[in-house]
């Protein structure tokens, strides 16, 4: 079966950029740069991309090409050719599958929220849900309105949680159709229109709040300058907490996408001869510009020029999906054509999410193809049914603290875990020089020869210095003693983690059953 | 917003605009594209 291959050079960039642009870029970028130091956030950011981020890029670009290679497009064979004298290297490639999956069965769910909300916006049922109310009043009903629809507690919104079922499986088909349309004809085709869509419904959003000045002439402090003040106004003594520079690493890893395993899967179907330097710096480029030009200019400047500083200060607080589903939509709704402004604004969200849930399933998808000789439509299909039946259980528990859970084993554990796996197997286990030819093979620039000593020393150690951090900032009482789980959850969350784990060693088992079948093909040969 | 809040914003639009500009154009002028 002939190998899948990118139709273009752009196509390839625009489908890494989608899988980096995602609901991070709007709704978790701000509000982590509101709390961590505002303008001053920006230092730790920065040097976070640099000494993180792009060499991480450029090391899941190599890796990938080098792997697609020899006909390997995840991550369990790609550190198996890295370090073929090592038989079990290719189980930690197994994470390389089992986070993107793992963050793929709840992220579905949340993108499918999106879709409702736009159907909500379009139809007049947010509007009418805050119309005649304060604030306070206001930001309370879109939080029941919220709940009602996640099937939290039936209320005047909601009677139960079909309608939530109804987007979701809508989302989900989504996702499979473009899956089963294979790279060129359904990722890359996706993301060549969806990109250049998100990017101009994010300037036509940034433009309108913008143009909002001082919504209120009595309260003359409340516009929109002090609001990018808000987010902007350095606060210095923020540099000095380990934290802010934690969580600029973190929001650099998250919002790249790298540590995932969906870049060297996107990667392996690039030809031997395709640069992986440049087209790597675009993708990253192209994702910075996303989060912090137009993620950084939506959603605490409008609020802060309608709510005030002590209102935005609590909105930055209260997390993510506040943000998106309870404080936009009290924005919008203070605005002329707001339900064209809504719909323009879920559209972007779930312009965002589908590009970056496809990415999450391919490398499943890829891993069926290549080492069990599956059709791209019976290994859409299969991953498809599994992946289904497993979101149920954050659909109807999440409540009880499942998706919670899904999200601290697929991003907080998973992602620094598998790059310092993937970074000493590159720099150190590979070889620097191997490595450095490698990343250069076709490339259309020259990376600094300094990045070289970044990417075998520095960039390792900080790796290191954050899985340390994290483990010793209750990371590990988390993972061994269930620290802060409720009594009510206990139950809810230890099935979860003997779910993953099931789901982890039914993955080990398929790579040790793959490899056992490649080596009698190849002894039959 | 204070002057140090517009510094920083316009010199991080300022670096990361650059960035992908750069990238594009020679991403665009590069081999391998429609």
């Amino acid at each position: 079966m002939a190998r899948e291959r990118w139709g273009s050079k752009l196509g390839v960039i625009l489908a890494v950029a989608g899988s980096a642009i995602g609901l991070g870029n709007f709704l978790r970028f701000p509000g982590q740069a509101a709390q961590n130091g505002g303008g001053a956030f920006l230092i730790p950011y920065f040097v976070a991309l640099f000494l993180l981020g792009l060499p991480m890029i450029w090391i899941e670009w190599t890796v990938g090409r080098f792997g697609g290679g020899f006909g390997h497009s995840t991550a369990p064979g790609m550190f198996h050719t890295l370090w073929n004298k090592n038989r079990f290297i290719k189980y930690f490639g197994v994470i390389g599958i089992f986070g993107p999956a793992v963050i793929f069965i709840y992220y579905i769910y949340v993108e499918s929220w999106i879709l409702g909300y736009a159907w909500f916006a379009v139809t007049g049922q947010l509007n009418a849900c805050i119309e005649g109310r304060s604030f306070e009043q206001a930001t309370l009903a879109m939080k029941d309105f919220l709940r009602g629809y996640q099937g939290a507690a039936p209320n005047e919104h909601f009677s139960g949680i079909g309608p939530a079922y109804l987007f979701f499986v809508l989302t989900f088909a989504t996702n499979l159709l473009i899956l089963y349309g294979g790279v060129q004809r359904g990722i890359e085709a996706v993301c060549k229109y969806g990109l250049p869509v998100l990017f101009v419904l994010g300037i036509v959003l940034m433009v309108r709040v913008f143009t909002i000045a001082t919504p209120d002439p009595r309260k003359p402090d409340w516009n929109v300058v002090n609001g990018l003040g808000f987010l902007w106004n350095p606060d210095w003594s923020a540099l000095g907490s380990g934290q802010v520079w934690l969580a600029a690493a973190g929001q650099i890893f998250f919002t790249l996408s790298v540590g995932f395993g969906v870049i060297l899967t996107y990667a392996s179907y690039l030809t031997p001869k395709d640069d992986v330097a440049l087209s790597g710096l675009t993708a990253a480029a192209a994702n910075e510009a996303a989060e912090v030009i137009i993620g950084g200019s939506i959603v605490i400047p409008a609020a802060f020029a309608f709510f005030g500083a002590a209102a935005t200060a609590e909105i930055a607080r209260a997390g993510t999906f506040d943000l998106g589903f309870v404080t936009m939509p009290l924005v919008l709704q203070r605005m002329a054509f707001s339900e064209l402004l809504g719909l323009a604004w879920f559209l972007l969200l779930f312009v965002a999410g589908v590009t970056s849930s496809i990415s999450l399933a391919q490398p499943a998808i890829a891993f069926l193809e290549d080492e069990f000789g599956l059709s791209k439509k019976e290994a859409t299909l299969v991953f498809g049914l599994n992946t289904f039946t497993l979101c149920h259980g954050v659909i109807f528990f999440m409540g009880n603290g499942v998706m919670d859970e899904l999200d601290f084993w697929g991003v907080n554990l998973c992602l620094v875990l598998f790059a310092t796996v993937e970074i000493f197997l590159f720099a150190w286990v590979f070889g620097m020089d191997r490595a450095w030819t490698e990343l250069h093979a076709g490339s259309d620039i020259t990376i600094p020869p300094f990045y070289r000593w970044i990417i075998k020393y520095v960039t390792p150690a900080v790796l290191l210095t954050i899985f340390i951090s994290w483990l010793v900032q209750g990371g590990f009482e988390k993972i061994f003693m269930m620290k802060d789980v409720p009594e009510k959850d206990f139950y809810y969350i230890l099935g979860t983690r003997l779910a993953l784990v099931a789901m982890f060693a039914n993955l080990a088992l398929l790579v040790r059953f793959a490899w056992k079948r490649r080596r009698s093909g190849e002894a039959a040969a | 917003m204070t002057p140090a809040g517009w510094m920083f914003m316009l010199a991080s639009w300022a670096a990361i605009l650059g960035l992908f500009v750069f990238a594009l154009v020679r991403t665009l002028r590069s081999r391998g594209n429609p």
